[in-house]
């Protein structure tokens, strides 16, 4: 019973790594650029398609394309903020949302004409194979490649939440968070801080999709990251965008609380069926509890 | 005496005194009117169809325009009057498409019955969506809306993969419905929707939604119930967008939930751009922008042959435009018309100045 419970929470693993590394892209452009980014996703895709393009085409060795993959959807990220945030800044909040609802449009359309219109070879594994051990008499299995994510999303979130709370630029991003225009009054180069942190998120993002590609577990299309994507809006309000750590507690909280209801499926398959909606029903009520999120601030409103 | 009739001048400009009413002008310029002349001029275009000058696909496409067209004018009052945005689009039109095949292909109930169950659980759904409002605001309820939506999806996934009803059994008033008969439909369904819509914008109801939406502390201190005039906004804009759901099944009459298009996050998205590029308070507007994001494709790009080989590029062009438009002209079509006229105004001004010499 234990066992086949712990080969649930493991096969949960990669989805949990992709979700968290998706959201807190999100959650970057969410407090600096006080916006919903609907783009996240197709940028993702389009820097997974890059890659295996690369890889397969050109014949590049696997952690060469990820790199390049990864650079890619960095400076695609800072273009955005460039050539189009920066421009449209008197553009109200759900005007920004549409804006990067045309760049979904933009990237949609774009693949094909760029790729061509035919599904895309996997993107290579990071490593194959299963590591399995035994408890109490089950076999528990857990795929190299989702360790090898686990231990690549830990330094990568590490690496940035010490940037965030410890750094200069960190200091920039949250002051720019709680409001820009007295960022820029007090000497915060907002631009800089802004497009650094587009391509932070872009590259997470491609970064999520080359784990979710190399899995198997999706095949690569320009629209594979929208679940993860609107999991990763959903964990934002569950945990609450007032600090970078409530997002990321949401994007472990969904997926788990996915993988767990679906557990009960072998019971019955009641739970099975519904785990989407039974989640999301239990994470309605928590948000109606707590409308700030979890670990979110209430912040006074000035009339 | 004299006094009432010093008082009514100074209300109403002296050309209009004793002037006759002209009642072709007075029906062309009331909302109401141009409403009505659309609607006549669609059923034209529907005439054309059947006398064989406008071919069956261009008129299917002009359908789902004009479907679309419903949900997203619900969402115009939702946005552009109330202030409340709103992610859930697909939900509710989802619910509409499938309460129309349990109402017309399952329990097999007549068009009517079923119009009237699917519009009573929008109005059920539209006030759960209204009283979370109360709570959570912002950019925070159109994430929500965005989970609610996502429930009400997966519901409906759950429950039946692939719907499909046959629209030449249904009857209504002793007609055979048939792809016609709905087309028809829809088109009175858009205009008195439409009609429906300009009257409550024009109302106290629509007064009182717009001081909502500039300040809700305002509002509140003059006394407008934010409980009453959100639930309404949002009961309304549920309510259009599920029978905006029941004609889009009336019009394809088949869906598959996992390839549609209809129940996705684009589609939410997509209604939203429109709303937003229309010129969010204006209905002309709103149509102009659901016409511009479906239609154009389908209707004037395709005509051209580079884009009907390369049908990408359609996509990738809309998205191009639709940033364009957002980035320079934030209140839409509508600003830019609103622009144009302006500028030709102030042309034509200091044309009679430089010839007359007269501000006159």
């Amino acid at each position: 019973m234990l066992g086949s419970f712990l080969n649930t929470i493991t096969l949960s693993l990669l989805t949990i790594c992709v979700t968290m590394m998706a959201t807190m892209g999100i959650a970057l452009i969410f407090k600096t650029s006080n916006t919903t980014n609907f783009a996240q996703g197709s940028i993702a895709a389009l820097g997974a398609y890059l890659t295996t393009y690369l890889a397969f085409d050109y014949g590049l060795p696997v952690w060469l394309t990820i790199i390049l993959g990864i650079v890619f959807g960095i400076a695609f990220g800072v273009l955005v903020d460039v050539g189009i945030f920066r421009r449209g800044k008197n553009v109200n909040i759900v005007g920004k949302q549409i804006i990067t609802m045309g760049l979904v449009s933009l990237i949609i359309g774009g693949i094909p004409m760029i790729f061509g219109a035919d599904t895309p070879p996997a993107i290579p594994s990071f490593m194959r194979g299963n590591l399995t051990f035994d408890v109490m008499g089950t076999e528990v299995s857990i795929t190299y490649h989702s360790l090898i994510s686990l231990a690549i999303t830990f330094v990568v979130l590490t690496t940035l939440f010490v940037l965030l709370y410890k750094s200069k630029w960190g200091l920039g991003v949250r002051v720019t968070a709680s409001r820009e225009s007295t960022a820029e009054l007090v000497g915060i180069n907002t631009h800089v801080i802004t497009a650094t942190s587009w391509g932070i998120a872009a590259g997470l993002a491609v970064l999520a999709a080359i784990m979710l590609g190399g899995s198997g577990l999706a095949s690569i299309s320009s629209t594979y990251m929208t679940r993860i994507q609107v999991n990763s809006f959903l964990a934002g309000i569950l945990g609450g965008f007032s600090t970078f750590y409530g997002p990321i507690v949401g994007a472990v909280l969904i997926p788990l609380g996915l993988a767990v209801v679906g557990f009960f499926g072998r019971f019955s398959p009641f739970f099975q069926e519904w785990a989407e909606v039974i989640v999301y029903v239990i994470m309605l009520i928590v948000i109606l509890i707590k409308p700030q999120g979890i670990f979110g601030k209430k912040i006074g409103k000035k009339v | 005496m004299n006094l009432q009739k010093e008082y009514l001048q100074q209300l109403v400009p002296q050309s209009t005194i004793g002037q006759k009413v002209k009642p072709i002008q007075s029906f062309v310029k009331n909302p109401l009117g141009q409403f009505a002349i659309f609607g006549l001029i669609l059923l034209l275009v529907k005439i054309f169809e059947l006398m064989g000058v406008i071919s069956g696909p261009l008129l299917t496409s002009i359908g789902f325009v004009l479907v679309y067209s419903i949900a997203a004018i619900g969402f115009c009052l939702l946005l552009g009057y109330s202030g409340l945005a709103s992610l859930g689009t697909a939900g509710f039109v989802g619910l509409g498409v499938y309460m129309a095949f349990y109402g017309l292909a399952e329990w097999n109930i007549t068009i009517l019955p079923a119009f009237v169950i699917a519009g009573i659980i929008a109005i059920i759904l539209g006030f759960v969506i209204g009283f979370i409002s109360l709570r959570i605001e912002g950019i925070y309820l159109a994430i929500l809306t965005l989970a609610l939506s996502e429930i009400v999806v997966q519901i409906l996934k759950t429950l039946e993969a692939s719907v499909r009803i046959r629209n030449a059994d249904i009857t209504f008033f002793g007609l055979q419905l048939g792809k016609d008969g709905a087309f028809f439909i829809i088109i009175f369904a858009l205009v008195a929707l439409l009609m429906v819509t300009a009257n409550i914008i024009r109302s106290p109801t629509g007064r009182a939604m717009l001081a909502m939406k500039n300040s809700t502390s305002a509002a509140q201190a003059m006394g407008i119930s934010l409980l009453k005039y959100r639930l309404l906004a949002f009961v309304i804009s549920t309510l259009y967008a599920s029978v905006a759901g029941f004609m889009y099944m009336l019009l394809i009459t088949s869906i598959t939930s996992t390839t549609s298009t209809i129940l996705t996050l684009a589609f939410s998205l997509n209604i939203l751009g429109a709303v937003i590029i229309g010129g969010a308070k204006s209905l002309w507007g709103t149509m102009f922008g659901v016409f511009f994001i479906y239609g154009f494709q389908q209707i004037i790009l395709s005509d051209i042959p580079f884009f009907r080989n390369n049908p990408e590029f359609m996509t990738l062009v809309t998205g191009v435009l639709l940033i364009l438009v957002v980035m320079f002209y934030p209140g839409g079509f509508a600003q830019m018309l609103f622009n144009a006229k302006w500028a030709i105004r102030t042309k034509l001004k200091e044309r009679r100045v430089r010839k007359y010499g007269t501000e006159a």
